[in-house]
């Protein structure tokens, strides 16, 4: 029994001792390496972009398998612009940041929006489009709201690791409007919208464009469209300290931006 | 590796409110599926053993289904799947109700390798002197099984409280999810998991500790041999 103890408390201090050391992950890899990612990028002839592939018409993924939405087709032109090779790589979205920190993924596009945090873990483009998100209930809902702060006391629903879970614990579960227990964090936006649908929570906050496809699939009913829940526009995210990378990525954006592309793809996928 | 260490405290202070109300639900959650499991393993681990030819069919069919898919499948059946058949239970309730008939399975099992490890002697003795098989199985072959049964259903406890780290994905807030949530807030994804780690070690610790003791007090000398 003792011995049991003893061994039990050693596996337990040799975790929290790793936790320690692993409590920087970038830090040491980083610097140098990071400095030649876009030599490194153009090397390997291959870009690979991280995306959470459950975000129509961002990011989807069609019958054939195909990658489609109009992140998708960015990351594209993007690839095209440096003269390499698009490889897109399918995660849950709370994974982007460390996938790409730890270089797994060179960089993330997934309607992700630069947020102070996240520009604390990592470097991100200027924005190729700006923010609204949207609450979402079942279809023929008798809810209304006329604002964010009308979702008080609702069960609502969010994807882990979004701007608008941090929102609803920020400015719902913090203020105390909404109790915690009213509150579900999905893996996926898909899976929010179902539980929407069959009636286990009344409100679901996410993208607005996203919503709108997924409101038509699962029979929900977007209630609300602001700007006040979103936190600045939608950036590709790269490692912190990849200067030549995101000088070259905003070069790339901007020309994409003047010369018309972004505004033909955003059409292409049916985005206003 | 001081600047590092106090780092890992102010992580712990920030992150430890949240965990613990993740370890109240995933403790919840394993004690429920068990004895859910334990109501259903037990008459199908006798049944498996005792019962009629259809009644050993239907229970090894169930312990099939259950031992021959992932229980990733079988939650996402239970909480997305049902609804379409017009029962929509709260995602606790599908959890209790996944993990119970999974663990049920798994304990009908253990508990049927008990009953045939109870030697046959044992039964036909009981018989010999005017038992009915349902006494005999009741006063002198289940006392003994459930003693042999131990060290296994020992595991499933153990095994249970790490299941419980699926329910995130029906976005139940336990340890596991809880973990997940912390770690897209703080960005250190590696040390809050090394963290959540030391919670499931310290829960099956103990666990396994109190389990120990529970064995050592319904030893039967000469039975299961000594408990050390």
């Amino acid at each position: 029994m003792k011995k049991q103890i003893v061994v039990v408390l050693f596996w337990a201090v040799a975790l929290l001792l790793s936790a320690c050391t692993a409590v920087q992950p970038t830090a040491a890899g980083g610097a140098a390496a990071e400095s030649s990612k876009l030599a490194q990028i153009q090397a390997a002839g291959k870009l690979v972009a991280g995306t959470s592939a459950d975000y129509p018409p961002y990011e989807s993924i069609d019958e054939n398998g195909n990658f489609v939405g109009f992140d998708m087709d960015l990351i594209r032109a993007v690839g095209e612009k440096l003269g390499v090779e698009v490889e897109i790589v399918d995660m849950p979205f709370d994974s982007l940041i460390v996938s790409v920190q730890e270089g797994k993924i060179d960089v993330v596009i997934a309607a992700m929006q630069a947020t102070a945090e996240r520009d604390k873990q990592v470097d991100f483009s200027i924005p190729y489009r700006m923010t609204k998100d949207a609450f979402a209930a079942v279809a023929g809902t008798a809810l209304t709201m006329q604002a964010p702060e009308d979702a008080a006391g609702k069960s609502i629903g969010a994807q882990t690791g979004t701007v608008q879970e941090g929102w609803i614990q920020k400015n719902l579960v913090e203020a105390g409007l909404t109790p915690a227990d009213q509150v579900f964090s999905y893996e996926r936006a898909d899976q929010a919208a179902l539980d929407v649908a069959n009636g286990r929570i009344e409100l679901l906050l996410m993208d607005a464009e996203p919503a709108l496809a997924l409101a038509q699939e699962s029979g929900l009913e977007l209630i609300l469209i602001t700007e006040l829940t979103a936190e600045g526009g939608k950036s590709i995210a790269m490692p912190e300290g990849a200067s030549d990378l995101k000088a070259e990525i905003d070069r790339i954006i901007q020309e994409l931006i003047d010369d018309g592309t972004v505004q033909s793809i955003q059409e292409a996928n049916g985005l206003p | 590796m001081d600047e590092k260490m106090e780092r890992v405290v102010e992580l712990f202070g920030s992150v430890a409110p949240l965990l613990w109300q993740g370890t109240g639900v995933t403790l919840q959650i394993a004690a429920f599926s068990l004895l859910l499991g334990m109501a259903i393993g037990l008459p199908a681990g006798i049944a498996r053993v005792y019962g009629p030819r259809w009644l050993q069919r239907a229970t090894g069919t169930y312990v099939v289904l259950v031992q021959g898919t992932p229980l990733l499948i079988q939650l996402f059946l239970v909480y997305y799947g049902l609804p379409d058949l017009g029962l929509t239970l709260g995602r606790l309730e599908a959890a209790f109700l996944t993990l119970g008939l999974n663990s049920g399975a798994y304990q009908a099992e253990y508990l049927r390798g008990a009953l045939q490890a109870v030697p046959v002697g044992q039964m036909t003795a009981a018989r010999a002197l005017g038992m009915s098989q349902g006494q005999a199985v009741r006063s002198i072959v289940l006392p003994q099984a459930l003693r042999l049964v131990l060290p296994a259903w020992s595991n499933e406890v153990v095994a249970m409280l790490k299941y419980t780290a699926v329910v995130f994905l029906i976005a139940v807030p336990d340890l596991m999810g809880q973990a997940k949530i912390l770690a897209s807030r703080y960005f250190v994804p590696i040390p809050i998991y090394l963290i959540v780690a030391v919670f499931y070690i310290v829960l099956v610790g103990i666990t396994y500790g109190l389990l120990r003791q529970l064995e050592r007090r319904l030893r039967v000398p000469g039975l299961t041999g000594e408990a050390t």
